[in-house]
């Protein structure tokens, strides 16, 4: 077989898409089940834990129950905007996930040495940024189409926020882009090799360790997928279920998977960017390592993510709009500075 | 011979299908351009012909996505990261903001009013057409060279950024000062003019009117429920039926 021609090549990458996306279904299957159980362990009592062993079937169960859900729609809602809102969400979710690389080049028998990343580009890092940009439209839509106060609320609390911590987000990983001088994240990663596996950006000991931009990222990163403490736009207590109030059955699902896809999305960036991604000790020696340092990681954020949930009370959208634009963009601006001002003083010596 | 010129090449001489058989870079550039600019006129057609705006801004974030595709065919990657991001990304969310936040409704289907311009246009249209065909067939598509691929192996993104802070800083300088000064307009007129507009004026009154209720014991100073329930009781005694009293008696 002829492994240069292009269409072998192209077919290759929708074979590792497939793969890639049945992959974070499952993830986020069980990131919902862990979420659940490890809320449940905080708060004090069990979570699911009847079907199956421990619980471990219940997202077959939740997924049959969506499916055979029916499916309300609104009177007066503009029908065409109202399907295509979690279309738009979930869409945004799953685009980025193929640019992130998951291991070092490995081995393989036939094929011979196969970088583990899907699609590596130039402008792998501003098509995430890109991608997310367009996210806000499936939540801004489908607040607007449901004809409905409750959802028309949320639904502009929650773009407003997400594009407000957008700008913290994507200048907090300025600072990384500087270090690295490339936009592509396979070169990130490679860059964070040597010390042990260890030179990490966020501890980087031969360079700027990227500590502030982390943390603003990470702030960011919990604005931009509207989690705990920053989910007053699906706050339960106040607008009934935010801008997927009037969303039932599948479409709900939809929502709901978006919005852990996203978790995940954010989580991978976190660490491809600033925890080194696939690096880690003894990686050059045994490269298949470097997956398992990968979910590791993803995992260690993900369990972040659902802690801070079970222990931190939510802001308020005023509390949250001047954390995100009076405090958060000035140090993100800062970092980018401070990195910038560093780099070239250690460039001239 | 370059990749992009033996693509060309082959392309003339095996025709369309053959060269889609081999894989032919040609051949797919002219399937996606076809592609993507048919997304873009049916999108931009959309926008235009839509009665509810949402579904225009809609059909404009389309051919937004649909040019930063050609953009890539282009072998511009930047420049098609950089248009979602700021124009689908941005601006159109500012545009679906303001469209649900003024609830702008459908509008009602019309009469055409300019039906005796429809000769005009038609004609307009076919004189463009055929200046077209002319162009490409009489004169022939000799001139037309593949595009070279780029030079460096740095990529598209550094020279642009090179070039924006060396050769065309005084531009990139100008155009962020042109963007400051529509961000200090837009604040300006979004400002509440009643924190602004108490002159001296307003002040001096308002103390007037805060002295006159307290003469008549309307306002007592400090006790916000003690002012509801006198208020209240001096609107009953005016005859007032619209202002209940519990409204009074919950003071604050």
């Amino acid at each position: 077989m002829d492994w240069n021609n292009s269409y072998i090549q192209v077919g290759l990458k929708l074979v590792g898409i497939n793969v890639a996306f049945v992959v974070v279904l499952m993830i986020v299957a069980y990131t919902v089940l862990a979420e659940r159980r490890i809320l449940a362990l905080i708060q004090g009592r069990l979570g699911p834990n009847r079907v199956g062993y421990g619980g471990i079937l219940q997202p077959f169960a939740d997924l049959l129950k969506f499916i055979f859900k029916e499916e309300i729609t609104p009177d007066k809602a503009t029908k065409f905007v109202y399907f295509l809102a979690p279309i738009i969400a979930i869409t945004a979710a799953l685009m980025p996930i193929v640019v992130y690389p998951f291991g070092p080049t490995v081995n393989l028998p036939f094929i011979g040495p196969v970088a583990l990343v899907i699609a590596r580009f130039d402008i792998a890092l501003l098509y995430v940024l890109g991608i997310t940009s367009v996210g806000v439209y499936g939540i801004a839509l489908a607040g607007w189409a449901s004809n409905s106060k409750y959802s028309l609320m949320g639904g502009l609390r929650a773009s407003a926020q997400m594009i407000s911590y957008e700008l913290s987000l994507g200048l907090s990983l300025v600072g990384v882009v500087l270090m690295s001088g490339t936009l592509d994240l396979y070169s990130i990663v490679e860059q964070q090799g040597g010390w042990f596996g260890m030179r990490w950006n966020i501890i980087r000991p031969d360079g700027l360790p990227q500590l502030i931009g982390f943390i603003v990222y990470l702030i960011s990163a919990i604005a931009e997928t509207n989690r705990v403490p920053f989910d007053l736009p699906e706050a339960e207590t106040e607008l009934v279920a935010g801008f997927h109030t009037e969303y039932s059955a599948l479409k709900f699902a939809l929502f709901f998977m978006a919005e852990y896809v996203n978790m995940f999305t954010v989580s991978m960036l976190a660490t491809t960017l600033f925890l080194g991604g696939w690096q880690g000790p003894f990686v050059e020696q045994v490269p298949i390592l470097g997956v398992f340092y990968f979910l590791g990681k993803v995992i260690f954020f993900l369990f972040l993510y659902i802690w801070l949930r079970g222990t931190l009370p939510r802001f308020r959208f005023d509390q949250l709009m001047n954390f995100g634009w009076k405090f958060l963009l000035p140090v993100a601006i800062l970092n980018v500075i401070l990195t910038a001002t560093l780099m070239f003083f250690m460039l001239r010596q | 011979m370059s990749a992009g010129r033996r693509d060309f090449v082959s392309f003339t001489r095996a025709g369309f299908a053959g060269s889609l058989r081999a894989g032919s870079f040609m051949a797919w550039t002219i399937i996606f351009f076809v592609l993507f600019g048919g997304l873009a006129i049916g999108c931009a057609l959309s926008m235009v012909a839509q009665r509810n705006p949402l579904y225009s801004a809609i059909s404009l974030i389309g051919v937004f996505v649909a040019l930063a595709c050609l953009y890539v065919t282009l072998s511009a990657p930047f420049i098609a990261a950089v248009q979602i991001i700021v124009y689908a990304g941005a601006i159109m969310v500012l545009v679906v903001f303001v469209i649900m936040l003024l609830n702008a409704e459908e509008e009602a289907r019309r009469p055409v009013r300019l039906r005796h311009l429809i000769p005009v246009a038609v004609g307009l249209a076919t004189v463009l057409i055929a200046e077209t065909a002319f162009m490409l067939t009489v004169r022939g598509t000799s001139r037309i060279e593949p595009l070279p691929s780029p030079a460096s192996e740095v990529g598209l993104t550094a020279s642009i950024g090179t070039g924006l802070f060396t050769e065309y800083l005084l531009p990139f300088e100008i155009t962020s000062v042109l963007i400051l000064m529509a961000l200090v307009g837009a604040i300006t007129l979004a400002r509440r003019t009643q924190v602004l507009g108490m002159t001296a004026d307003d002040v001096l009154n308002s103390q007037a009117l805060a002295q006159a209720g307290e003469a008549r014991g309307i306002i007592q100073s400090g006790d916000t429920a003690a002012t509801g329930r006198a208020m209240a009781r001096e609107q009953i005694e005016q005859g007032e039926a619209a202002q209940p009293s519990p409204d009074g008696k919950e003071g604050e």
